[in-house]
């Protein structure tokens, strides 16, 4: 592809030239290469390896390797969340190598890991035991009392017992009953902890499961206690169950383990009791020491990584992608080196043979790096060095599609006509000035918020700083026009040019005023605005401003597609595309245009539609009252047949020279000697070079031809009538604004109560910042977008390119950080 | 007489933001093409507009027409 070197060049306006590279690494300098090479971020490496898997490739050990010492480090950082640390920016200690790093973080990992199952049983032991405290000291309270009920309870039932039984065999239960009655009643009892929402249900099933033979008593543990097993506060009640049996006693051991009731034992000698509750307040003091200096031991151990994370953190990122970018070159076994391959900008050149040399210097190896630039077919990669006011710009640009490699890019324009056509649907200068401060705060505090995480919203405010101060600019600027300022006009550049025809202004209401003095000198005339034919005469103005805005912006859209053309020496785009599209678009629509500006110059009363319409349905008859200027009909007929020749002149020459170029490119190709066959096999086929013995059928370039005719031609009517959306908007917009001020704040000041003032007051700014500066600002910058990508970009854009992703360090650890 | 002499003096402001832009941020010759071109669009954008509603009311075919009551 050849470059139009008679033109200048511009930043922004076509792609950095790229080049391929390839560079020969030796062994022993080939980590530190890619370390500097990340450092400068201007080199794009290609995956030579392609065909391997993951596990196949040469550095896959070492990428597992990084994996478990991220795993480590996203464990540490659960444990700092956990401790309330933050991870502080940490002041670059010494320079740790990946090895040392990964025995160090394994340690680490260990150490952490012991204290902490080590704190877990302990805390568990402290609860267990303070629950065992509770119920030596609560079971106490109630036990004997329980005791004696219990054994009364047993008796009687015994008793009922024996009575029944003696009615069936008098002689036989008479002896047992002496037997009986003599023996001392044994009652086993078990005592513990249930909680508190289960303790009814524990009550019912005990006394079902064994048919009422235990007595149970509870009594209420007023403070929460610590459940040993899941570590929560819990309501619990002290319980004490008094049963006679093994097969009672087993029957509440398992139903105590169901309920989760923690068992604790119980002796019935007080003086025991108390010297039971000595001992285990002594080892809960015991314990709750260890535990403390426990917990000290974690935290400061914890406090010691977070100094260090985040550097850690970003040594292993870095190691990593170094792996990865590794993976992706060709290991030459018998040279013993490694081969890249990349795209890199024809003017890092220098940058990189430096970072190389630094490297082989560093490494102290003894062959240098090799860099040579490669001549291929293939598309580089585009790149547009921006700096942070254009990047926003640029990006708007690339989201609808990346330019092709140096082809035109509308990004430069965009950076003027996005905020003006914005500013054109939103003009107000009062809002502007509203959205002016508040970006200005934004860009104020630049510093601070780019080191910040913020909010997915914020986030794409704060990106877009640059563009919203533009709008605002801009929309300053067209509020002034509009002479719009929260809806209120005012007489700023001179005297309205209307008054009224008499002195009693009879008529002002009726016929209307009449013009005096010289036009308003800047914008719309202060006198428009709440009279009755306000709208007709704004909308009037609004409709044709948008249509003579919209054929120039088509203009220089078909403009630039010139300037592609005569960049690529695309000889044929220019005469059989650029041309026609020029004559067809301005001889009807450029036509159009000139007719508005005649008729506000003149002051006609021709009816434009009708023009238009008769132009086409019977352009031979006589203009009549419609006649803007000598000769009319003539320019009208002209242009019409030269519309009409332009369509056939996009459609057919082009695919007809295009198959005349194809056949002359290959008519000595059939004919080629024997030799070069074998050098294409001897050469270098490292890089695929897509050489085209490309296919060429006519019948597609010509469908293809007469897509692109028909888009053009009938986008034109209808690419014309969508800009008329600028009118719309500035309407709605002047048509909010309007209401807010006169039914909002107007009504409340007349109503001559300060209260009701306060209340209007706060809610028109409720309803101005919500509706017209949040609500209006998305609405105006997503048509001005639209726009752009459609109306505007369809003239000359292809966007079919991939953007220049290079390797490099500072995006690694952007992406990352999710 | 006014269209032409306003027409001027947006000439003459466009000039003077391109000698603006080149003393205060002269970074080479592409770098100073783009800034004049963001510049000359600029003007001729705010330029057009100013234009277009001057136009339309230096013949006027609607004449204001008061409300009641004002």
């Amino acid at each position: 592809m050849g470059e139009g070197g008679s033109l200048p060049t511009m930043d922004l306006m076509r792609s950095e030239p790229m080049q391929l590279a390839r560079i020969i690494i030796p062994m022993e300098s080939a980590h530190r290469t890619i370390s500097y090479l990340g450092d400068l971020g201007l080199f794009q490496f290609k995956d030579l390896n392609s065909g391997k898997s993951p596990f196949q490739r040469t550095f896959a050990t070492q990428i597992k390797r990084c994996g478990e010492m991220a795993r480590k480090l996203r464990f540490f950082k659960v444990q700092m969340m956990k401790a309330g640390l933050l991870t502080l920016r940490s002041a670059y200690g010494s320079e740790i190598s990946l090895d040392e790093l990964e025995v160090k973080l394994g340690e680490l990992e260990a150490e952490l890991i012991e204290m902490n199952t080590n704190t877990e049983k302990l805390q568990r032991a402290y609860n267990e035991l303070l629950e065992y405290k509770l119920v030596l000291q609560k079971a106490g309270d109630f036990f004997h009392h329980a005791q004696s009920s219990a054994t009364a309870q047993q008796r009687e039932s015994e008793e009922h017992h024996l009575v029944e039984g003696s009615m069936d065999s008098p002689l036989l239960l008479e002896q047992e009953m002496t037997t009986d009655i003599s023996k001392q009643v044994k009652l086993g009892y078990v005592s513990g902890l249930v909680p508190r929402d289960k303790s009814m249900a524990f009550e019912r099933i005990l006394f079902r499961t064994t048919r009422g033979n235990v007595f149970l008593k509870q009594n209420v543990v007023e403070e929460h206690v610590v459940d040993p097993v899941q570590g929560e506060k819990v309501e619990k009640n002290v319980f004490v169950v008094f049963y006679s049996g093994e097969r009672a006693k087993n029957k509440v051991l398992k139903i105590c383990d169901a309920f989760g009731a923690n068992r604790y034992p119980f002796t019935d000698d007080i003086g025991k009791r108390y010297q039971m509750i000595t001992e285990v307040s002594g080892k809960l003091s015991e314990l709750k020491t260890t535990i403390d200096v426990g917990t000290l031991h974690w935290s400061s151990a914890v406090q010691a990584i977070a100094n260090q994370f985040e550097q850690w953190n970003n040594l292993v990122k870095k190691e990593k992608s170094i792996y990865h970018t590794l993976n992706a070159l060709s290991f030459d076994v018998t040279k013993k080196c490694l081969v890249a391959e990349g795209w890199c900008p024809v003017f890092a050149t220098t940058q990189i043979q430096k970072a190389l040399q630094r490297a082989t210097v560093d490494s102290n190896s003894q062959v240098g790096a090799i860099f040579e630039v490669l001549h291929t077919k293939e598309s580089p990669p585009t790149y547009f060095r921006t700096n942070k006011f254009t990047s926003a710009f640029q990006e708007i640009v690339d989201a609808y599609g990346v330019a092709k490699y140096q082809e035109a890019n509308p990004g430069l324009f965009t950076i003027v006509t996005f905020p003006f056509l914005f500013a054109v649907m939103f003009g107000d200068w009062g809002h502007g000035i509203c959205l002016f401060l508040a970006t200005l705060f934004l860009i104020l505090r630049e510093k601070k918020y780019s080191s910040q995480k913020l909010g997915d919203i914020m986030e794409m405010a704060f990106g877009g700083r640059y563009v919203i101060i533009m709008m605002s600019i801009f929309s300053i600027y067209t509020g002034f026009i509009y002479n719009e300022f929260f809806s209120v006009p005012f007489e700023l550049f001179g005297r309205s040019a209307y008054d009224c025809r008499d002195p009693s202004c009879r008529d002002a209401t009726t016929i209307g005023m009449i013009k005096v003095r010289e036009t308003y000198p800047f914008g719309v005339d202060p006198i428009w605005h709440g009279t009755r034919s306000e709208l007709p005469f704004l909308n009037s103005l609004k409709m044709k401003m948008s249509i003579l805005l919209g054929v120039a912006q088509m203009n220089l859209g078909i403009v630039l597609s010139y300037f592609n053309a005569k960049f690529f020496q695309n000889d044929i785009n220019i005469w059989y595309q650029f041309i026609p599209q020029m004559i067809f678009l301005n001889s009807l629509f450029g036509y159009l245009s000139l007719l508005i500006i005649v008729k506000w110059c003149t002051g006609s009363q021709a009816d434009l539609y009708h023009v238009m319409i008769y132009m086409f349905l019977s352009p031979t008859d006589d203009l009549g009252e419609n006649q803007l200027f000598w000769g009319q009909k003539y320019l009208q007929i002209l242009l019409l047949l030269l519309a009409l020749v332009a369509v056939p002149w996009m459609l057919i020459p082009k695919p007809i020279l295009l198959k005349k170029q194809h056949e002359e490119r290959h008519r000595g190709q059939a004919y080629a000697p024997l030799q070069s066959l074998d050098e294409n096999i001897d050469s270098d086929s490292e890089y695929k070079s897509h050489d085209g013995h490309e296919e060429f059928e006519f019948s597609e370039v010509l469908v293809h031809q007469l897509i692109h005719t028909i888009e053009f031609v009938l986008g034109s009517v209808s690419n014309t009538a969508s800009y008329l959306r600028l009118w719309a908007l500035s309407l709605a917009h002047s048509e909010l604004s309007s209401v807010f001020y006169e039914k909002v704040l107007l009504l409340a000041w007349g109503f001559d109560n300060v209260v009701i003032l306060v209340i209007g007051i706060i809610v028109f700014i409720f309803a101005t910042v919500g509706v017209l500066l949040v609500m209006e600002t998305l609405s105006a910058f997503l048509h001005a977008l639209r726009l752009h990508w459609v109306e505007f970009q369809n003239k000359f854009y292809e966007g079919d390119g991939y953007k220049f992703s290079p390797f490099s360090f500072a995006l690694v650890s952007e992406e990352e950080e999710d | 007489m006014g269209f032409i002499l306003t027409t001027l003096i947006f000439l003459v402001i466009g000039i003077i933001a391109c000698f603006c832009a080149r003393i205060c941020c002269n970074k080479g010759p592409s770098a100073n093409l783009f800034h004049l071109t963001l510049v000359i669009t600029a003007t001729v954008c705010c330029w057009m507009m100013w234009a277009i509603v001057y136009l339309a009311q230096m013949n006027p075919l609607i004449v204001p027409i008061l409300s009641e009551g004002e």
